[in-house]
C-alpha cells in the first residue's frame, strides 16, 4: 500500500492518497517553487495504483490557484486517467468550487475538455481543512 | 480527393538508411535537420509535461513525429489558455480587494485609509496649482445616546442614512469618507470660501430634514461640523487638526451648528 500525505501550507495544496478507498484528493493553492518535486510522487502513486490495482480511481478536487507548473501537473495526471479510461479501467474525477466564484468552474471545465471518463464539476461550501 | 499522407517518420528513417543513397549530396543535411527536430520535439515534451514517465502510459511512442509536434503545441496552448484564465481572476480578485481595503463596510464610503491618501493628494495639488482645499469633519450629534436609546442596529442605520445623505450632497469630484466610529470627512477640492459655505450648509440641512419616523419616539439627527480652508504651506495633520478644533467649538457652543477654523 503506497502512502501519500503530503500536508499543504500557504502555496502548496494539501494532497492524500487514500490507496485502499482508491481515492485521491488534492486541495487548496497551488504555486509551488518547484512543481516537479511537489508533483512528481503524486503522479508516480497514480500511475503504481493504475498499474496494481483493477479497483476504480476517483480524484477528489477542492483546487483554488493553480500556477502554471501546477496545471501541466493536473493536465499529466488527467491524461493518466485518459488513458487509463480507454483501456477499459474505472476512473472519476470530483471537481469541487466555490458556488460564489463561478469563474472557477469555467476554468474546470477547460481541464475536463479532453477526458471522456466521467468529470463532475460540484459547487461545494468551502470546509475548512482538517 | 489526395489520399492521407504517409507517415514522415518511418519514409526518413528509410530514406536515411538506404545504402543506395549514402553519396547522395542532401542526405548528410537532411540527417542532421532529423536530429535536431527529434531534439526540439523531445524538449517540446518535457516542456508540456512535467512527468517524464508520461510517454510510458500514454502511447506516445506510437505516434510519429509530425503529429507528436501537433499534439505537443495542443496541449501547451490549453495550458496557456487556462494559466490566462487563472491571472483573470487573480486580477478580480485584487481589484476586489483593493475595493474592500479602501471602503467602509457598513457605509461604502470611502474609508479611513482611502481619506489619508486622498488628503496628501489633494494637499500636494492644491500647493502645486496654488487652488484651495477645504476639509470639513462631521461628527454626529449624541450618537452615543442613540445607541443606548434605540440599540446599535438602529444606530448602524442612522450611520447608513447619513452617510448616504451626505454623500449625495457633496459633489462629483468632492470625497466623502468615514474618517471615525460616527465622524465623517469631507474633503472639497479647488473650492473657495464662499462655495465651500454653501455645500456645508446643503449639507447640514439635509441631515437636519431627516426624520426617522418608524421609532418610537420618531427619531430626527443633527450633525455638528468643523470646517477648515488649507492655509499655504501647511501640512495636512495641521489642516485636519484645525478642522477638528473647529468641531470641538461647534460641539461646546451648543451642537447642531458649522464653525469655520480659518
Amino acid at each position: 500500500m503506497n502512502a501519500l500525505n503530503i500536508p499543504g501550507d500557504q502555496s502548496t495544496p494539501s494532497i492524500v492518497g487514500h490507496w485502499d478507498q482508491g481515492v485521491l484528493a488534492m486541495s487548496g493553492d497551488s504555486y509551488p517553487e518547484n512543481a516537479f518535486e511537489l508533483f512528481g510522487p503524486v503522479i508516480q502513486w497514480v500511475e503504481d495504483f493504475l498499474a496494481s490495482e483493477p479497483r476504480p480511481l476517483q480524484l477528489d478536487l477542492r483546487l483554488l490557484y493553480l500556477n502554471t507548473s501546477s496545471i501541466r501537473a493536473v493536465l499529466d495526471i488527467f491524461d493518466l486517467l485518459q488513458a487509463a479510461h480507454e483501456q477499459g479501467k474505472q476512473v472519476g474525477v470530483r471537481w469541487h468550487y466555490d458556488p460564489r466564484n463561478e469563474r472557477v468552474r469555467e476554468l474546470a471545465e477547460e481541464f475536463a475538455e479532453d477526458c471522456s471518463f466521467p468529470f463532475d464539476i460540484v459547487p461545494s461550501v468551502e470546509r475548512a481543512s482538517a | 480527393m489526395s489520399a492521407t499522407p504517409q507517415p514522415l517518420d518511418p519514409k526518413i528513417e528509410q530514406l536515411l538508411a538506404d545504402p543506395a543513397l549514402a553519396d547522395n549530396p542532401l542526405r548528410e543535411a537532411m540527417a542532421a535537420l532529423w536530429h535536431e527536430h527529434q531534439r526540439l520535439v523531445r524538449r517540446l515534451e518535457r516542456i508540456t509535461h512535467l512527468s517524464d514517465s508520461f510517454q510510458a502510459l500514454a502511447h506516445e511512442g506510437e505516434l510519429d513525429l509530425t503529429r507528436k509536434l501537433e499534439r505537443q503545441l495542443r496541449h501547451l496552448e490549453k495550458v496557456a489558455r487556462i494559466s490566462d484564465r487563472y491571472q483573470s481572476m487573480l486580477r478580480e480578485l485584487n481589484v476586489a480587494l483593493a475595493h474592500a481595503s479602501t471602503h467602509d463596510l457598513l457605509t461604502g464610503l470611502a474609508n479611513r485609509r482611502l481619506l489619508s491618501e486622498r488628503l496628501r493628494a489633494e494637499t500636494e495639488r492644491s500647493l502645486r496649482g496654488q487652488t484651495p482645499l477645504a476639509v470639513a469633519l462631521v461628527d454626529i450629534d449624541h450618537f452615543k445616546t442613540i445607541n443606548d436609546t434605540y440599540g446599535h442596529d438602529v444606530g448602524d442605520r442612522v450611520l447608513q442614512t447619513i452617510a448616504h445623505t451626505m454623500e449625495d450632497k457633496v459633489r462629483e469630484y468632492d470625497l466623502c469618507g468615514r474618517w471615525g466610529g460616527e465622524e465623517f470627512l469631507l474633503l472639497l477640492p479647488a473650492t473657495d470660501g464662499e462655495h465651500v459655505r454653501s455645500v456645508i450648509e446643503r449639507v447640514q440641512q439635509a441631515v437636519r430634514l431627516l426624520v426617522f419616523d418608524d421609532l418610537q419616539p420618531p427619531l430626527r439627527v443633527t450633525v455638528s461640523i468643523g470646517v477648515a480652508n488649507l492655509q499655504f504651506g501647511e501640512s495636512v495633520d495641521a489642516l485636519v487638526k484645525r478642522a477638528d478644533d473647529a468641531l470641538l467649538s461647534a460641539k461646546r457652543e451648543g451642537r447642531d451648528r458649522i464653525v469655520y477654523g480659518d
